[in-house]
């Protein structure tokens, strides 16, 4: 009862104390509450990278997985390309051009596919002409680490041939058809589109658009499956159309080799490899081996990720206590000032009766007070600012070395996807943490001062001008 | 014969200043009765502040005692001490040394904070000292948007807070006008007859001093062998001390002989 009455008196007084130096105060303020903000940020940031890096770590698995899952059911196929021929998911053609630079695209008669249809052991010969539209875009894009713009074409033409056996017993077209219908056995003159083009092109399911100077019908729209932030455009159209709007008549850019077993499939390899130099030719061994890169490559990049996530934690926790020190350091030097300014009334506090911890508490008040007003104040700016002061504060969890490596884009729109998605916002559970310690460094830092000013003789305290 | 509430035996207080030793109190032997009003004089230096603080619990003699209401104070441990100067001391400063960030009331609040009493208690208590000064009306007011002279009455209305057993008044005409100054000392010596407040008052105005009961004198250290009577003890009486009309306690001159009193 005694206590309490006392601290009321104390507390009452600290906040009067508080308010007399409006100034002060509300510098100690913004300057503490600067130092909560970093507190608030940092662990919301760091929350945020982590988070990241545990989708980067899904994502990979997940892709690898299900390229696994297309080799597995392509053993007998034998892919063959010029080297125009682009990524697909299942494999990385060797020798493939770096991400982004010029690429002159080659073709080669389509007899080519009679002559191999023709070699022993083989079952069926699928040809694809795959070429770039007409139209080219300049594209910005974004990264922590500057804008870069590359120009590339604006969509993808794959011509299939739309033969109703190769429809039914090869996977050659896409599967996640989200409006219309697939292409089917004789279309000609229409398309299948990813929905991603005819968002670029405001057309729909029915209308018409102009390739190469002809018109084509969408007939069908589907899903892409690349997550990156450069996502590829493609059209499907009938070969023969393709063949014929892009003037390449009897060409062909891509062979997909069914052997009879998978037995056969090294044999006709090395007679197609002897036989077509510029053909890139990949088996199902070759797939897997490339599965194999890519999952190093992974390793590797999510090892980088890794390394910067924990180079990260040691700066956070750095930084985290260069706040922590701070503030106990700014209360600590306001109070102690405080304490010596007001040294007079301490002295008249005692002549009139103030008990060495009434003196103290007095002060402790004060300095815990401040700092719970610059919680208050940590936890706005805190909340406003996290993403800014987190993404200030903390290093990047960046993997954009892997573009410049020529690494396949997918590896490094991953990258580009962890280092975009530290957005730190800050939780109640933080918050409140936040604001305990604020109130605990504000008792801590005044501790000394106050014991100070209760240990002051009052005759001395009164003699102080 | 009144109650002793204090007394000093061979009180002694030497202190080092740059090495050298100063005696500021020798061999000092003082005796307060209950109900007394005396004024200390001296020369600056001679040791008057220094047996204040003594007598106050601020300070410890080098030997010697301070017995204060039958307790030797120089054998309670420093953290014990702030009791005593709670409930048995009241001071009076100089600079009046009031919380300038609290109001009248709250100022005379402020000892009484820890204390038994509740808040409503306290600011009846506070109420009451502040119409014992005559302030009833500035109890809002803080100590910038008082006069010297109010402030000091504060200060006075805050020494009897705790109904101390003695009031210690260090210079409270100092920083006065003389005017006021007598009006503060009238004051002290009207809390003296009307409250029985037992006051020891030091001053080296001599005008101020005489007005108190007794009159001792400070010199190196040493209280002088004389003594005076002040004019307190005849206005205790209520006679004029120049021409022996009845007066009022608070009449500030005389009705008959109009001298000051």
């Amino acid at each position: 009862m005694f206590v309490k009455v006392n601290n009321l008196g104390a507390l009452k007084r600290a906040i009067r104390n508080v308010s007399r130096r409006k100034m002060r105060t509300f510098l100690v303020i913004i300057a503490l509450g600067f130092s909560m903000a970093i507190m608030i940020s940092i662990p919301s940031g760091i929350m945020a990278n982590q988070e990241a890096a545990q989708n980067l770590t899904e994502r990979f698995s997940s892709t690898i997985s299900n390229t696994q899952e297309e080799i597995n059911k392509t053993t007998t196929l034998i892919e063959c390309r010029t080297s125009s021929g682009r990524v697909t998911p299942s494999g990385i053609p060797s020798g493939m051009p770096p991400f982004g630079s010029e690429q002159e695209e080659v073709f080669v008669n389509e007899t080519v596919a009679n002559e191999i249809r023709s070699i022993e052991g083989v079952k069926d010969v699928v040809p694809f002409i795959e070429t770039s539209s007409e139209e080219t875009t300049s594209e910005t894009i974004n990264t922590p680490r500057g804008s870069f713009t590359i120009s590339r074409p604006l969509y993808t033409i794959t011509g299939v041939s739309l033969n109703s056996s190769f429809i039914d017993n090869y996977s050659i077209l896409p599967t996640n058809i989200t409006a219309g219908r697939n292409l089917q056995a004789g279309d000609s003159g229409v398309v299948l589109m990813t929905s991603n083009l005819t968002d670029y092109l405001g057309a729909g399911v029915g209308d018409e658009v102009e390739i190469y100077g002809r018109a084509f019908t969408v007939v069908g729209v589907y899903g892409s499956t690349d997550q990156g932030i450069m996502q590829t455009r493609t059209v499907y159209m009938n070969i023969t159309d393709a063949q014929t709007i892009t003037g390449n008549a009897g060409n062909v850019s891509r062979l997909d080799v069914y052997a009879e077993s998978a037995s056969d499939v090294d044999g006709i390899a090395d007679v197609i490899k002897a036989a077509y130099s510029d053909l890139y030719v990949t088996t199902y061994t070759d797939r897997l081996a490339n599965l194999e890169r890519m999952q190093e490559m992974y390793t590797e990049t999510l090892n980088n990720a890794e390394s910067t996530l924990s180079q990260t934690q040691t700066v956070a926790t750095q930084e985290i206590l260069i706040a922590v020190a701070a503030t106990s350091l700014i209360v600590l030097f306001v109070m102690l000032y405080t304490v010596r300014e007001r040294t007079k009334e301490i002295g008249i506090l005692k002549a009139i009766g103030f008990s060495n911890w009434n003196v103290m508490s007095q002060f402790m008040f004060e300095g815990i007070l401040m700092s719970l007003m610059a919680g208050v104040v940590g936890i706005v700016i805190g909340i406003v600012g996290a993403p800014f002061l987190s993404s200030l504060l903390l290093p990047q969890v960046s993997l954009f070395s892997t573009q410049q490596q020529g690494f396949p884009r997918q590896a490094v729109n991953f990258g580009t996807a962890l280092s975009q998605s530290v957005t730190a916002t800050p939780d109640s559970q933080t918050l409140l943490l936040a604001f305990g310690v604020a109130v605990l460094l504000g008792a801590i830092g005044s501790l000394y001062p106050a014991w100070r000013a209760s240990r002051t003789s009052p005759m001395e305290a009164l003699r102080y001008e | 014969m009144s109650e002793l509430v204090l007394k000093t035996e061979k009180l002694d207080k030497v202190y080092k200043l740059g090495g050298r030793k100063v005696r500021a109190l020798s061999d000092l032997n003082l005796q307060i009765k209950k109900g007394d009003f005396i004024s200390i004089m001296g020369p600056s230096g001679s040791g008057k502040s220094t047996l204040l603080n003594m007598l106050g619990c601020l300070d410890k003699p080098t030997y010697g005692k301070v017995i204060l209401d039958g307790v030797d104070v120089t054998t309670v441990p420093e953290k014990r001490l702030f009791k005593i100067r709670k409930y048995k001391v009241g001071f009076v400063f100089q600079t009046f040394n009031l919380m300038p960030y609290l109001n009248a009331i709250e100022n005379v609040e402020l000892p009484m904070e820890g204390t038994k009493k509740s808040g409503d208690e306290k600011r009846k208590r506070a109420h009451e000292l502040l119409k014992m000064v005559g302030l009833s009306e500035r109890e809002g007011h803080r100590p910038h948007r008082l006069s010297a002279g109010e402030q000091q009455r504060v200060a006075i209305a805050r020494a009897l807070a705790n109904n101390p057993t003695i009031v210690l008044a260090d210079e409270p005409t100092g920083n006065l006008d003389s005017k006021t100054g007598y009006e503060i000392v009238s004051l002290l010596g009207k809390l003296n007859i009307d409250q029985g407040t037992t006051i020891i008052m030091v001053t080296h105005d001599s005008r101020m001093a005489s007005r108190a009961g007794r009159m001792l004198f400070l010199s190196d250290g040493r209280l002088l062998a004389k003594e005076k009577q002040g004019t307190h003890l005849l206005k205790k009486e209520l006679t004029c001390p120049y021409c022996g009309k009845e007066i009022q306690p608070d009449d500030m001159f005389c009705p008959r002989c109009g001298k000051e009193l």
